[in-house]
């Protein structure tokens, strides 16, 4: 029984402990933004494998939601008449919720992964330890840009979401369905407010960013460097990404609408 | 030889002291002090699994040690705050074991970096010293293979350009023979002693092959067990012939040095229920 207590509290302090090397990297990792404002080169290209990798299977996610919220949302409202009302439904669904939570949950899957697994395997095969020996600061050079690259992508990923999302859920309500294509865009564009919804939405999608990147880097850099401690490592990434995601969405849309 | 002799008066380049090293419960290095004259070319070695890479991580301050000293140029490596011990750095260059090249470059690149990291060159002069750096090694025509593309043989010799790039007061070498065929050797062999006596870059080599390395050092160290066995010139180790050294050199199966690392008897550990 107290063997329990002691497995636990060991389990306890190892979770805490990693919890606050996580917070020490943020540091340099902030440090490390200085450097790209002198080297843009550097983050331009994080941008490309983290952010522009991700756009297709963002852009067919977005889309796919999109319609089938079109289907779902006119079954309901065809019931009172509300037909009319698809455009808005489906808009703010999508710019309040899906679009920065699908987007983040699914740029941890896409994006987080090959973070992880790539700063885990330069770990492992000594190119961090190599860099520090060249006297080149890996957390400023490697791990900052891929930083800020992901922060910055997130947000315009959950755009791009929401707006193929849209045409989605236009196609099929407009095309499919005959809904009045006017009333769609008419009842979108009245009902959604830009403070309450877009910035609202933004905020979360800025927030997912910074939490996803942050882990993805964190994992990799302070993996068990081997082949096995390299794919725990990929897989605490998906798994605690995710939940962090869902778990502060809530959190942020009970402070929003409060 | 006489470079060791010049230096005489000088003081050490690297200057290690009552260094103590632990690996969880296990002492790699246990009161360890070696000195690496200016200009010398210093062989360590020693068995498989005694510290030796362990032991150039220390000196780059890589690792920490728990007790003991270790002064770089004069200055306690582990005392320095970060921006002066990468300026330091600047001036070690280090060969991994593995090579350690940066994966998504290429060969050129990767030489490359230290330059365009730390020097405000253009790129035609850069592209110049990579190509030099890269011809001292024998590897000029694989300019834009991948580290992917290269044998280990011939990433270890990339990442030797890459280490001579800045052209550094000091290169540690670990291991830069193993999985080379005998041309390189020899090549590899020639290139060390050549930059040591050339540029007067002071060399740490640490190696087991034994014959390659005798060859070449100025001094030797072997160590084993956490402390230095012996020293001295590579004459007077084969003169001398302490047990360790007669066994080490020839390659024997007995003697002082323990070819298994710690365990308990076999005979209880095999027959035995336990694990
Ligand atoms: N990360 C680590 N965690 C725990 N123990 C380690 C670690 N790295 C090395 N060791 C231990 O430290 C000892 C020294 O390792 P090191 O790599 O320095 O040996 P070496 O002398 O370079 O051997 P080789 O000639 O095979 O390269 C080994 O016995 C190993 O068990
Ligand atoms: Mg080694």
């Amino acid at each position: 029984m107290i063997e329990l207590f002691a497995q636990l509290g060991g389990w306890g302090m190892q979770a805490l402990t990693r919890l606050g090397r996580a917070h020490l990297l943020l540091l340099p990792l902030l440090r490390g933004g200085l450097d790209i404002l002198r080297r843009p080169r550097l983050l331009v290209d994080q941008l490309f494998s983290v952010g522009v990798l991700t756009i297709l299977i963002i852009a067919v996610a977005g889309l796919f939601v999109g319609m089938v919220l079109g289907l779902q949302g006119y079954y309901i409202l065809s019931r009172f008449g509300g037909e009319t009302a698809l455009g808005l439904m489906v808009a703010a669904s999508l710019v309040r919720e899906l679009g920065p939570v699908l987007t983040a949950l699914l740029f941890a899957g896409r994006a987080g992964s090959a973070l992880t697994a790539e700063i885990g395997l330069m770990k492992a095969t000594e190119q961090l330890s190599g860099l520090e020996m060249m006297a080149v600061n890996p957390q400023y050079r490697i791990l900052a840009p891929r930083f800020f690259a992901g922060i910055v992508s997130v947000p315009l990923l959950a755009a791009l979401f929401s707006m193929l999302g849209v045409m989605g859920g236009w196609m099929v309500g407009g095309g499919m369905l005959g809904v009045d294509k006017a009333a769609f865009w008419n009842g979108m564009q009245g009902g959604i407010d830009f403070h309450e919804d877009i910035v609202n939405g933004v905020i979360k999608s800025v927030v997912f960013g910074v939490v996803c990147t942050w882990i993805a880097i964190f994992q990799g850099y302070d993996c068990v460097p081997t082949s096995e401690g390299v794919s725990r490592a990929t897989t605490r990434t998906v798994v605690h990404s995710s939940l962090a995601v869902l778990g502060l969405d809530f959190v942020l849309t009970a402070m929003m609408f409060s | 030889m006489t470079e060791v002799d010049d230096s005489a008066e000088q003081p050490p380049l690297v200057r290690i002291r009552g260094l103590r090293f632990r690996r969880g419960s296990r002492w790699i290095f246990d009161g360890l002090d070696i000195d690496i004259p200016r200009g010398g070319l210093t062989a360590i070695m020693g068995p498989s699994g005694t510290g030796k890479t362990t032991l150039l991580k220390l000196i780059g301050a890589q690792l920490r040690p728990d007790e003991g000293t270790v002064e770089v140029d004069g200055e306690n490596v582990h005392a320095l705050s970060t921006p002066d011990l990468y300026r330091l750095r600047m001036r070690m260059g280090m060969l991994f074991q593995s090579g350690a090249l940066l994966t998504d470059m290429s060969v050129f690149d990767n030489v490359a970096f230290p330059l365009r990291e730390h020097t405000h060159l253009n790129e035609s002069m850069i592209r110049k010293l990579v190509l030099l750096k890269l011809e001292a090694v024998g590897l000029r025509g694989a300019r834009d293979l991948m580290p992917s593309e290269l044998s280990g043989g011939m990433a270890r010799r990339v990442a030797l350009a890459r280490a001579i790039a800045l052209d550094p007061m000091m290169i540690m070498y670990d291991e830069p023979f193993t999985g080379q065929d005998p041309i390189s050797m020899g090549v590899l062999v020639q290139l060390i002693r050549r930059l040591n006596d050339a540029a007067r870059i002071t060399s740490i080599v640490v190696s087991h092959d034994v014959a390659e390395t005798l060859g070449i050092a100025d001094l030797v160290y072997v160590i084993s067990n956490g402390r230095v066995v012996e020293s001295g010139t590579p004459a007077q180790l084969s003169e001398s012939g302490g047990d360790w050294t007669r066994q080490f050199i020839r390659g024997l199966p007995d003697g002082p040095v323990p070819f298994h690392y710690p365990a308990p008897p076999l005979r209880g550990d095999v027959l035995g229920a336990q694990r």
